[in-house]
């Protein structure tokens, strides 16, 4: 078994690496994430760092390396010599609004999301979305299957979806694949999740609560 | 006990650890408070001194939280000539869940809502919660047990009519959840799947995967963001709070922008308080399992307009946080890993306590084996001992993939597998026990200021059971959210910064050094090029 196989591993945080982050020369340690390099190298006003491991999609970068340009996660990727990185601004509000409160039942899911959502009809299977995700999510499955109705599993498919929204700025049909994967997760929920043990005991407290002898202060005995 | 000793190095301890290997028989419990006594931080007697100004002088309170809340403001009365004004019904202070909860509450009840939050909506400790919420909706389970589980747990400390509350809210809270649109693990037959989990009398644990808190947060934040009646202002940290002529009630806030430092003044009838806790301060030089932002602000703005606070000296160091690999550092391995079975183990190849004992205990007896020597050392600073995965792959394979993928996905960017390699663990600062004192509204001591989440008091005593926090924050966020709106308080006529002189004047009578400015808002590494390892 190999376990020394990734930057962070094989570190050697005595070897310098050069690179340059929203333009500013940084010298950072090998084995040091963007966000440490960053922080090494004093860049200013860096209001995009959150919780560091990955799942609150707020370090959002887009990162040179030779010929290749990518996006994703500071607090993700490991400093390269020679990487150039810009710190990407917050994503702009986004332009589909709904209210679950606003929808019928679950008949009406697949209509409303017609639209809500109606370029998502217009996916032109560029792979723009997949190529953008840092958590390596089919993001374009995703959407196909959101278009067809089966919103539980689109929804499954953004299990680990961190709203980082690099897949709603690479879309060039402005689907906003991101919150297309929020809705039919929601959907999902809010129309089918119906646990009994959870609706058998919110019952018992409705009847106790009728009954208004129970009280749940405690009496302090143990 | 033992002289200090060095412990195993960490590349010998791997090569000798064997996920087969026979582990000795767990030793003799030993006294709970004896061991706190000698090894959990907040009994660390330099630790702690006694505030002298403000609602709990005399009190006793963690010493770098001492020094931000007897500190000097950043804003006085020239900073508010000519500052722009928004008016609101209700300002939420935070985007974590309880901020979140309580916005959409608010709103729900008729309230125009302003929230504004430091970072990124959603950017939070919430996010990050992986183990899931607390909810007796077993058969075998009760409102009754989860209340006692709780009081026991915090040592007997917590409020019992804010327990109560909180507990009896649990299943209605889960009701809420699910309405707005969060997932949970269900089991073949429909029902919320719970896990067991440390100080649980039961298994009373309902969750999303290791992704509660992700699951939470998204569909929160979506909630907000959808919401006709909510206004989000990010990037946008309060600095201070504002009173009226007599500094008796909180009218308002003063919020600053990250990107371009410019100030603006919110005037309000109700303010809520949910800007979540304080490991970014590193009490005791521990590393921390928060996010970047969690600086104890919501503390220093509620403490200089005159709200009684709570705990000031009890917190949570989670016993597993990450030792290696070092980018993740502090970060944290969910109780949940330990409650399906994972034991933990020390350089020597024993196990050394019940490793589902309350977290402080936990925490105490890994402290004692890194400083009696039985630890795996990494460097000078740096001891741990082994959280076995592979031990827990081996008898129950697949598990740890099946039930949880952020623990996977986290460690597999440094190339390390917790099936085939055990974890290197040692305690990180993980929750603030105490806090603002609220009522079951979620009302401060001082009209018109509320304060909800972990930024409160008062729930979990002087320990913090798994799965609570998350419970608490909606609970008592929605309940905030109604009692705000409720307030029919006719609103300010004036805004002033009268509470910030009252501190002024105690902490110069006091004869306290005014040096330090506070709120925090962002740690110095983050800021001043000052980041190392
Ligand atoms: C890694 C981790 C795992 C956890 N796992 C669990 C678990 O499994 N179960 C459980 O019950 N609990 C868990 N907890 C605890 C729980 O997640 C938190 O206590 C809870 O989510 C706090 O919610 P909150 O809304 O009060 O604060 P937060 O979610 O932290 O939100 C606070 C918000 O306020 C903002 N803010 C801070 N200061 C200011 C300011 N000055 N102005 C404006 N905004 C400000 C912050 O940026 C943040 O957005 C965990 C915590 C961590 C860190
Ligand atoms: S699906 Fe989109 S928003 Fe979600 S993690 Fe991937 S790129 Fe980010
Ligand atoms: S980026 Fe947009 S158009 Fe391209 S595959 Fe993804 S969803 Fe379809």
């Amino acid at each position: 078994m190999t376990i020394k196989n990734s930057p962070a591993e094989m570190a050697d945080e005595s070897r310098p690496v050069a690179l340059t982050i929203n333009g500013l020369a940084v010298s950072a340690q090998e084995g040091m994430t963007v966000v440490e390099a960053a922080w090494h190298g004093g860049v200013p006003r860096l209001t995009g760092v959150g919780c560091m491991e990955g799942v609150c999609g707020s370090c959002r970068i887009m990162l040179r390396r030779g010929d290749i340009v990518s996006v994703g996660l500071a607090c993700q990727t490991f400093v390269e010599n020679g990487a150039e990185v810009i710190f990407l601004p917050p994503a702009s509000a986004p332009r589909h609004h709904y209210e679950l409160s606003d929808f019928k039942d679950g008949w009406d899911i697949h209509a409303r999301f017609q639209d809500i959502f109606p370029e998502a009809a217009r996916c032109r299977h560029c792979h723009g979305c997949n190529v953008s995700c840092p958590k390596g999510i089919s993001v374009e499955e995703g959407v196909m299957q959101a278009s067809a109705g089966r919103f539980r599993d689109a929804g499954e498919i953004f299990f680990e979806c961190v709203m980082c929204e690099l897949c709603d700025g690479a879309c060039p049909e402005l689907i906003a694949p991101a919150h297309v994967g929020l809705f039919s997760r929601r959907v999902t929920a809010h129309f089918h999740l119906r646990p009994p043990n959870l609706i058998h005991r919110l019952e018992e407290l409705r009847q106790d609560k009728l009954d208004k002898s129970v009280s749940y202060i405690d009496d302090g005995d143990d | 006990m033992t002289a200090m000793t060095k412990g195993i190095y960490f590349t010998e301890a791997l090569a000798r650890y064997r996920a087969d290997s026979e582990l000795g028989p767990l030793p003799e419990p030993v006294d709970v408070y004896a061991l706190l006594n000698a090894y959990h931080p907040d009994y660390l007697r330099d630790s702690l001194v006694k505030l002298a100004v403000g609602a709990n002088a005399g009190d006793s309170c963690q010493r770098e939280l001492a020094e931000l809340l007897q500190a000097e403001a950043f804003i006085d009365e020239a900073d508010l000539a000519g500052t722009p004004v928004t008016d609101i019904d209700v300002l939420v202070i935070g985007g974590g869940g309880a901020g979140c909860a309580a916005a959409l509450m608010a709103a729900e009840k008729g309230a125009r809502v302003l929230l504004a939050t430091k970072l990124r909506l959603g950017d939070s400790n919430t996010v990050m919660a992986e183990g899931g919420i607390q909810a007796a909706i077993e058969p075998d389970d009760s409102i009754q047990q989860h209340i006692q589980d709780t009081l026991r747990g915090g040592h007997h400390a917590g409020d019992p009519a804010l327990v109560s509350i909180m507990a009896a809210d649990g299943p209605e809270v889960l009701r809420w959840l699910i309405q707005q649109g969060m997932q949970f693990e269900q089991t073949t037959g429909g029902d919320l799947h719970t896990r067991r989990a440390g100080g649980l009398s039961t298994p009373r644990l309902v969750h999303c995967r290791d992704y509660t808190g992700l699951e939470m947060m998204r569909v929160l934040r979506e909630a907000v963001i959808q919401h006709r009646s909510i206004e989000v202002w990010e990037q946008s940290p309060a600095v201070e709070l504002l009173s009226n002529e007599t500094g008796q009630k909180c009218v308002g806030a003063v919020l600053t922008s990250l990107l371009d430092g410019r100030l603006r003044i919110v005037r309000t009838r109700s303010v809520i308080l949910a800007t979540g806790g304080l490991g970014r301060l590193h009490l005791n030089g521990f590393p921390t399992s928060n996010h970047l932002g969690a600086t104890g602000d919501g503390l220093v703005l509620a403490y200089r307009i005159g709200a009684q606070l709570r705990e000031l000296d009890s917190f949570q160091y989670h016993p597993t946080g990450l030792l290696h690999p070092a980018h993740l550092s502090g970060k944290l391995v969910t109780e949940g890993v330990r409650a399906a079975g994972t034991l933990l183990v020390n350089a020597l190849g024993n196990r050394f306590i019940d490793e589902l004992q309350p977290r402080d205990v936990v925490c105490a007896a890994i402290l004692r084996e890194c400083s009696e020597g039985r630890g795996i050392r990494v460097d000078d600073g740096r001891v741990g001992v082994w959280l076995d995965t592979p031990r827990l792959e081996r008898a129950r394979p697949g598990l740890l993939e099946k039930q949880f993928p952020n623990l996977m996905t986290r460690t597999k960017i440094a190339g390390v597998d917790p099936r085939k390699q055990p974890l290197l663990t040692h305690p990180t600062l993980h929750y603030q026990n105490g806090g603002v004192v609220i009522d079951v509204n979620g009302a401060t001591t001082v009209p018109g200021l509320y304060a909800v989440g972990e930024v409160a008091g008062g729930i979990h005593g002087r320990n913090r059971l798994m799965g609570n926090a998350l419970l608490d924050i909606i609970s008592f966020g929605r309940r905030a959210g109604a009692a705000a709106t409720a307030n029919r308080d006719r609103g300010p006529k004036k805004v002033t910064l009268e509470h910030v002189n009252r501190l002024r004047r105690a902490l110069t009578i006091a004869g306290m050094p005014m040096t330090l400015r506070s709120p925090q808002v962002l740690p110095d590494y983050a800021t001043g090029g000052a980041w190392n390892r």
